[in-house]
């Protein structure tokens, strides 16, 4: 419960601060913002239960990257003019709006495709996990959960990404105990 | 139990000042005064909130850890509000006084 | 008072602390969350803090930019030499089994080298970056 909450609340901030970052003409505060949608999409990772990914989020979105556009900010202007303050006859919205609308839509419609959050039947958790789970301690003899299963994956891109990998360990630590008994 | 009801007023203590902070930084008039407020948020705040954390913890691992973040904060976050308020004077800006407001002048914008 | 006193001593107290907290993520990545990415990250960050305090010409002397060149590329022969090194030893392309006696040891010394290329190249094309972009204003 407190989770979609949080969920909720973080996203629309996310929301919020893009918006802005597109209205408001001021670099830097556009810069600012920026970090800020950084930091936000670093926390809902954290919810999420991928602190791997928040912990990268945070250490190159919000401050490598706001450095990198500070330096740049202090070679171009402060401040942006919107395009159709230049040119108010040029400015004609109809056709980016249909572009994104479609885009957008196509993009909808390609996540009905995609299975739920932290499903067990995802193809992450059917095709390699399982590998990982029977095997990981005896190939690597790494204790803990978590640790079991992405120690190897490591070299090839961590594959545990989201819920599913708090899923996957409860699922492992339940198998690793039968196992045991039998 | 007490440490759970002490632990559970450190935190709302410490969102209730990060609220006072966030009010703050909006309705105060010109930038060293905002500054206050965000150093209310920056220091009390944050060290009641990592307090009530600790508690919450015992004595554990995560509890170091949320001592040594508690140190980064006692050092870094006064240093920044002086970064800050420092670039701010060298930039030329000067603190919005009463007087000024009661001779009509305006510095602060 | 010279002007940011406050500044030069703190950076010098925090820059320390920020290398050995690089040097965790780097480290303690095979536990817990962290690795080689990361740790580059917060390591190319102190150095970023430094120039930013002491002038970029005061961090160049430190690191001179032929250097971090040599390091990036290191970074990538360090990753790659492992993955040669197996294929020399018998086995696949980053198979660390055969990189120690038993294949324990061996995994293990395999994501640490794999993982300290990773953080050197990374930490090495980040100081780049920076150096590229904010050394651009002084010609």
């Amino acid at each position: 419960m407190i989770d979609v909450f949080i969920d909720i609340t973080l996203l629309a901030f996310l929301a919020i601060t893009a918006v802005a970052i597109v209205r408001i003409t001021n670099l830097f505060a556009v810069v600012m913002l920026f970090g800020v949608f950084s930091l936000l999409s670093a926390g809902l990772f954290v919810v999420m239960d991928a602190p791997d990914v928040a912990f990268t989020e945070a250490a190159v979105g919000a401050g490598i990257s706001t450095v990198l556009m500070l330096a740049t900010l202090a070679l171009v202007r402060r401040s942006q003019k919107p395009y159709y303050a230049e040119a108010p006859r040029a400015h004609r919205p109809w056709l980016p709006l249909i572009v994104v609308t479609v885009t957008g839509s196509a993009l909808v419609y390609g996540t009905w495709d995609i299975p739920g959050f932290g499903a067990p039947d995802a193809p992450a958790q059917t095709h390699v996990a399982r590998y990982y789970i029977e095997n990981a301690l005896s190939e690597t003899g790494r204790a803990g959960e978590l640790s079991r299963l992405r120690y190897p994956g490591r070299s090839h891109g961590d594959l545990y990404r989201g819920r599913g990998r708090t899923a996957v360990a409860r699922w492992a630590t339940l198998e690793t105990g039968s196992q045991d008994k039998g | 139990m007490i440490i759970d009801t002490l632990s559970w007023i450190c935190l709302l203590a410490g969102g209730a000042l990060g609220i006072v902070g966030g009010i703050g930084i909006h309705r105060f008039p010109d930038f060293y005064s905002r500054l206050h407020a965000a150093g209310i948020t920056d220091t009390l705040c944050a060290m009641l909130i990592l307090l009530g954390l600790g508690l919450q913890a015992g004595w554990s691992l995560a509890a170091f850890k949320l001592a040594l973040i508690f140190v980064f904060l006692f050092f870094t976050s006064p240093t920044a509000s002086h970064a800050l308020a420092n670039a701010a004077l060298h930039s030329g800006l000067k603190p919005g006084l009463d007087r000024d407001k009661r001779e009509g002048l305006n510095h602060h914008d | 008072m010279r002007p940011n006193l406050i500044l030069h001593v703190v950076a010098k107290f925090l820059i320390p602390l920020i290398i050995l907290f690089a040097l965790y993520v780097q480290f303690h990545g095979d536990f817990g969350p962290g690795g080689g990415f990361q740790a580059g990250v917060i390591f190319s960050a102190a150095f970023i803090l430094y120039s930013l305090v002491f002038g970029l010409d005061t961090a160049e002397k430190i690191i001179p930019a032929h250097w971090l060149r040599v390091l990036a590329a290191l970074g990538v022969v360090i990753y790659a030499g492992v993955g040669v090194l197996s294929l020399l030893l018998g086995g696949n392309y980053l198979d660390y089994t055969l990189l120690a006696g038993d294949q324990i040891a061996g995994q293990h010394l395999g994501i640490l080298l794999v993982e300290l290329g990773v953080g050197i190249t990374v930490a090495a094309a980040m100081l780049i970056l920076f150096f590229a972009f904010a050394g651009r204003g002084r010609e």
